[in-house]
C-alpha cells in the first residue's frame, strides 16, 4: 500500500521513483511511507533478507546509519528499524531509508544483516544487550556496553524501571 | 616471535575511558579489539522519563566538547514533529554556535593528538587558543562549555551587539595562529614521520563501514551532511569540503585543520548576512504530536542523527542516538594492523574517538 | 606506654622524650672524652669555636675534611652538592623557558622571585610521600635500582674538571672512565624495568636499553677524533691543547654527533622513549615513587650537568676565557667560565624540547645505527686527514 503525506508532488518525486521501484519487485509484503528525503518502509520477516539485499546492490544503498530497537509492549511486539544511505549514488544522498520488521515480543529473533552491511556490526550488538534481540548469523553476539555482571532484564525494554522512577 | 596480549585499558595515559585489547608480535600490532562501555549513563532510556525541554541539557551531555552539535539533531526532529518553522536570525545564531563548537572540538583534538604524540607545546598551544572561542560561545549563549541554548522554535536568548567584533578579533587572531600551526606542527619533519602512511583505511572500506565525519573525508569520500542533506542556513552559506585521497593519520589532522579555517569564513558569513528579528517562536508548551523523525547533522566529529518516535505524550517514546564516535568504532580494527605500539595513541585518537560519546 | 589521644599529652610526651634525649647524651659525651682523647680535643675546639671560629676551620683541615681536602671536593664543590644545586636550578630553569615557548607562565609561586624554589618544594614533596614496591616484584632489587642509578651518575663527576686545581680525580685514563660509566647505565635501566615485574616497566626497559647500546658507537668514535688530534686521554690535558683553539671549530661534525648522542644518551625529550607517558605509562619508571622516584630525577638532571660538562671540557675549550675578575682571582674566573659554557650547552638541549614530538623507536634506531655512524667516521677521515697535513702546526695546537 503506498500512501503519500500531504506535500508537493514534485518535492518527492525521486522518492516515489524509488518506492515504486521497490514495490515493482516485493509486492504484497511492504508498506511504504514516503516523507520529504525519507522512506519507511515495513517489511515482513521472511521477506527482510531479501529486501535488504535489493536495496543495497540494485539501489545503491551501501551502509546503514543506525540499528535502533524499539518495544511496543500493547502489541507485544518490537520493531527493528535499520536506516540506510549512501555514499555511492551522489544524486540520492539525502534520502535515507528505514527498514523496519516486527518481530513477537516472547521470542525475539531476526536475522542478522551483517552479511549485506558490515557496519551494523557494533549496533546490533547494542540491540542484542539493550533489548534481548537475537541476530541470527551475527559472528559476535556479546554485551558491549553494559557491565558483564549485569543480571537484569534488557534495560530498554518498557518493563525495565531505572533505579529511582 | 611470542605474542603478547596487552590491555590499553581504562587507567592509561594513552586510551581515554576505553579499553583497547592488543595483541602484540615484538613491536607490531596484529589484532585490536575495542571494549567501549566504561562510561555508559543509559542516555537513551532515561530520555524516555524526562519531557522535551528537560532532555535538552540532559542528551547534550555525551558529546560535551561539541554540545551544539550534539543537540542540533534533537531539536531538527522535535520541530519536524511539531510542524514549525523557525525564524530567520534563530537559524543563523544556531550555525555561528555550531560553527563555533566545530573550532572548539578541533581544538582539543589537536591538541590531545600532540599529548599522544608527546609533543606538550602542541598540546598548550590549541588549548590556549580555545579560549578565546570559549570566551565568543560564553558572549553568546551565557555559558562556556554546555549551553542549553537551542530550544524547538529557536534559541533561548538573542545575541549581544558586541559579539561581532569579538568574533572578528578572534578570526584574524586565529587565522594568523594557524599559519603557524601548519608550520611548527603539520610539517615538522618528526610528525610527518610518524603520521604519513600510518593507519591506512581504504576508500572502499571507508564506504563499506559507513564511516562518518573527518575520517571518511581523509579516505577520499567527499561527502558532508551540511552539503548533501543540508539543513538549517547551509544552502545560503558558500564554503568548501576539504578532502584527502592519502587516508592516512596525518590527512586526517590536516583535514580537522582546513574544516577550522572553514568554519571561520562560515562564521564571517552569518555576521555579515543575519537579519534583525525575532529569535524564537512564543510557544505557550511544546506539545508533540504522533509521529516518527530522523533528523542528522554534521557534528564536529562527523554526522550525528537522532531518530526521534512520539506517542503524543509529554515525554518521547523512543529517542535513537546514533553518535558519530560508535560508528567509527568499528574502523579500530582495521586500522590498527600492522601499527607499531608507539603509533597506537595517536591513530585511535585520528579516528576522532571520543569514548563518552561513543557510550552515551 | 599509653596510647596518645589529645594534643596534650603529645606535648608531655615530646618534653619528656628530649628531656631524655639530653640526659643520655650529655652522660655518653662525657663518659667517652674521660675516655676517648680525640673526643676530648673535639670537646675542647668546639668550646673554644664560640669566640674563635678559624680554630674550628684548622682543625677540620687537620682531620682531612678542611677546604682543600678531597671529602670537601667530593661532597661539596665540586662534587654533590655543587652538581645538585645546578640540577635543581637547571629544572626550574627548563620549565620556566619551556613555559615562556607554551604561552603560558610556568613556575611562579614557591620562592619569592619568580618560583625559584619550585624544585626544592618539589623534592620535599616527594619526601614525604609514601614507597611503595609492588607485591610481585623483586623487593630488595627493586629498591636498589634508584641507588645504582644515582651512583653512577655521580661517578661521571669524579672526572669532571671544572677548574685548573679542582678536580676530584685526575687520571691517565679518564676518558676510558666515562665511558665505562656511560655504558653501565643501560643495564641499571634494563634491571630497573625487569625488578617491577610488570609489561609496561619491561617494554621500556628494552626500548632504553637498545637506544642506549645504538648510540654508545657513534659518541665514542667522535670522542676518538679528539684523542687523536691531543694524544691522551687525560681530560686536564685535553683542555690544556685548547688553549688556542677550540675543538669544535677544528672538528664540527664530530661536535654535532658527540651532542646529538648525548642528548639521546640522556633520554632527553624528544628522546625520552623509555619513558614515554603517553604511551607506555612512564616506561621503567612507572612503578618507583616518592624518594625512589626523586632519586632518580636527580640522577638524570646530574648526569646531564655531568655529560654536558664532558662536552664543554672536551670541544668548547673547558675552562678557558678571557679575564673578566681583577687580577688574583683566576681560579674563579676558570670555574665561572667553565659553568657559563656547561649552561649554555644545556639551554640548547632544552630548546630542542619545546618543538619537536616523540620519535619512534624504529626511526631513531636506524639514524643511530646508519647517519650518526657514518657522520662520525667520517669525522675521523677528516681528523686523520688534517693531522697528516700538519694543519695542526698552524693553528698553534
Amino acid at each position: 500500500m503506498l500512501e503519500t503525506s500531504n506535500t508537493e508532488s514534485t518535492l518527492i518525486e525521486r522518492e516515489q521513483k524509488l518506492a515504486a521501484d521497490l514495490k515493482s519487485r516485493f509486492d504484497d509484503v511492504l508498506e511504504i511511507t514516503i516523507k520529504p528525503k525519507r522512506i519507511k518502509i515495513k517489511v515482513k520477516l521472511e521477506k527482510l533478507l531479501d529486501t535488504a539485499n535489493y536495496i543495497n546492490n540494485n539501489l545503491g544503498f551501501d551502509h546503514s546509519t543506525s540499528v535502533s530497537g524499539v518495544d511496543y509492549p500493547n502489541s507485544k511486539e518490537f520493531e527493528v528499524v535499520y536506516h540506510l544511505s549512501t555514499y555511492g549514488r551522489e544524486d540520492i544522498r539525502d534520502i535515507v531509508i528505514a527498514l523496519s520488521t516486527r518481530i513477537s515480543r516472547d521470542e525475539p529473533k531476526t536475522q542478522s544483516l551483517i552479511s549485506i552491511w558490515p557496519s551494523v556490526e557494533y549496533s546490533e550488538r547494542e540491540t542484542f544487550e539493550m533489548f534481548g534481540i537475537i541476530f541470527v548469523g551475527h559472528p559476535k553476539l556479546e554485551k558491549l556496553l553494559l557491565p558483564e555482571d549485569w543480571n537484569d532484564i534488557p534495560p530498554l525494554r518498557k518493563d525495565f524501571k531505572p533505579p529511582g522512577r | 616471535m611470542s605474542k603478547l596480549s596487552l590491555s590499553v585499558g581504562p587507567q592509561h595515559p594513552g586510551s581515554g575511558h576505553m579499553r583497547i585489547i592488543l595483541t602484540l608480535s615484538g613491536d607490531y600490532i596484529i589484532e585490536a579489539i575495542p571494549d567501549p562501555g566504561y562510561v555508559h549513563r543509559g542516555e537513551e532510556k532515561l530520555a524516555e522519563y524526562r519531557t522535551y525541554i528537560q532532555n535538552i541539557p540532559h542528551l547534550e551531555r555525551p558529546v560535551l566538547l561539541d554540545a551544539t552539535g550534539a543537540i542540533f539533531p534533537y531539536i531538527l526532529a522535535v520541530e519536524d514533529l511539531m510542524n514549525i518553522i523557525v525564524p530567520e536570525r534563530a537559524q543563523f545564531i544556531r550555525v555561528i554556535m555550531a560553527e563555533l563548537n566545530r573550532i572548539i572540538s578541533h581544538l582539543y583534538y589537536m591538541a590531545i593528538y600532540g599529548i599522544f604524540m608527546g609533543h606538550s607545546t602542541m598540546f598548550m598551544w590549541p588549548v590556549g587558543d580555545r579560549e578565546v572561542f570559549i570566551d565568543l560561545a560564553n558572549n553568546i549563549a551565557g555559558q562556556r562549555v554546555s549551553y542549553a541554548f537551542l530550544v524547538p522554535g529557536g534559541v533561548r536568548n538573542d545575541m549581544p551587539e558586541i559579539v561581532k567584533e569579538r568574533a572578528e578579533k578572534a578570526c584574524n587572531y586565529f587565522e594568523k595562529h594557524l599559519i603557524e600551526y601548519e608550520r611548527i606542527f603539520m610539517n615538522n619533519p618528526l610528525f610527518e614521520k610518524r603520521t604519513k602512511g600510518v593507519g591506512i583505511l581504504s576508500k572502499q572500506d571507508a564506504i563499506r563501514l559507513g564511516v562518518v565525519g573527518p575520517t571518511l573525508r581523509a579516505s577520499g569520500v567527499k561527502s558532508d551532511v551540511r552539503k548533501d542533506d543540508t539543513y538549517s542556513v547551509y544552502d545560503q552559506l558558500d564554503f568548501e569540503i576539504p578532502v584527502s585521497n592519502a587516508c592516512d593519520s596525518w590527512s586526517r589532522a590536516w583535514i580537522h585543520m582546513e574544516e577550522m579555517r572553514q568554519s571561520m569564513s562560515i562564521i564571517r558569513q552569518c555576521l555579515k548576512r543575519i537579519p534583525a528579528g525575532p529569535v524564537k517562536l512564543n510557544l505557550k508548551q511544546i506539545k508533540v504530536p504522533p509521529g516518527e523523525s530522523f533528523s542528522r547533522v554534521e557534528a564536529a566529529r562527523g554526522t550525528l542523527s537522532y531518530y526521534l518516535i512520539s506517542d503524543g505524550g509529554k515525554v518521547p517514546y523512543r529517542v535513537r542516538i546514533m553518535t558519530p564516535s560508535f560508528r567509527n568504532l568499528i574502523t579500530i580494527p582495521n586500522i590498527m594492523k600492522g601499527v607499531m605500539l608507539a603509533d597506537m595513541p595517536p591513530t585511535y585518537w585520528g579516528i576522532d574517538y571520543w569514548p563518552v560519546e561513543a557510550d552515551r | 606506654m599509653s596510647k596518645i589521644q589529645t594534643f596534650s599529652s603529645f606535648v608531655k610526651r615530646l618534653i619528656i622524650v628530649i628531656i631524655g634525649l639530653l640526659i643520655t647524651l650529655t652522660l655518653l659525651f662525657s663518659l667517652l672524652a674521660y675516655f676517648v682523647p680525640s673526643v676530648k680535643e673535639l670537646q675542647n675546639i668546639l668550646l673554644s669555636s664560640i669566640g674563635n671560629p678559624s680554630l674550628m676551620l684548622n682543625y677540620l683541615d687537620q682531620k682531612g675534611f678542611g677546604l682543600n681536602s678531597l671529602f670537601f671536593k667530593v661532597a661539596v664543590f665540586p662534587g654533590f652538592t655543587w652538581a645538585a644545586l645546578i640540577a635543581a636550578e637547571i629544572i626550574w630553569f627548563e620549565r620556566k623557558f619551556l613555559a615562556k615557548m607554551q604561552m603560558r607562565v610556568g613556575p611562579l609561586y614557591a620562592g619569592k622571585i619568580a618560583g625559584l624554589l619550585q624544585p626544592i618544594a618539589d623534592v620535599v614533596k616527594l619526601v614525604f610521600k609514601e614507597i611503595i614496591t609492588p607485591s610481585s616484584s623483586d623487593k630488595w632489587f627493586f629498591l636498589s635500582i634508584p641507588i645504582i642509578i644515582t651512583s653512577i651518575a655521580a661517578a661521571l663527576l669524579a672526572v669532571l674538571p671544572v677548574s685548573e686545581g679542582w678536580i676530584i680525580m685526575r687520571s691517565d685514563v679518564s676518558v676510558l672512565i666515562i665511558f665505562a660509566i656511560v655504558g653501565f647505565v643501560p643495564i641499571a635501566v634494563l634491571l630497573g624495568g625487569w625488578a617491577s615485574n610488570s609489561k609496561y616497566p619491561f617494554i621500556g626497559a628494552l626500548r632504553g636499553l637498545h637506544q642506549m647500546i645504538a648510540f654508545e658507537i657513534p659518541m665514542l668514535i667522535s670522542t676518538l677524533g679528539v684523542v687523536l688530534v691531543t694524544g691522551t686521554l687525560d681530560l686536564v690535558n685535553i683542555v690544556y691543547t685548547q688553549s688556542n683553539v677550540w675543538f669544535i671549530l677544528l672538528m664540527p661534525i664530530g661536535a654535532f654527533v658527540f651532542f646529538s648522542c648525548m642528548i639521546i644518551e640522556l633520554e632527553r625529550i624528544p628522546f625520552d622513549l623509555p619513558e614515554a607517558e603517553s604511551e607506555i605509562a612512564s616506561g621503567y619508571l612507572t612503578e618507583y615513587t616518592s624518594m625512589a622516584f626523586g632519586n632518580i630525577q636527580l640522577a638524570i638532571y646530574i648526569r646531564f650537568y655531568a655529560m654536558a660538562g664532558i662536552f664543554t671540557t672536551m670541544f668548547l675549550g673547558g675552562w678557558y676565557g678571557p679575564q673578566i675578575l681583577p687580577n688574583g682571582f683566576e681560579i674563579a674566573n676558570q670555574v665561572i667560565w667553565f659553568t657559563i659554557k656547561t649552561l649554555l650547552v644545556m639551554i640548547l638541549a632544552i630548546v630542542l624540547r619545546g618543538v619537536n614530538p616523540r620519535v619512534r623507536i624504529d626511526l631513531l634506531l636506524r639514524m643511530g645505527w646508519s647517519s650518526l655512524l657514518i657522520l662520525s667516521f667520517a669525522n675521523l677521515f677528516l681528523v686523520i686527514l688534517i693531522l697528516q697535513t700538519e694543519l695542526i702546526q698552524m693553528v698553534g695546537v
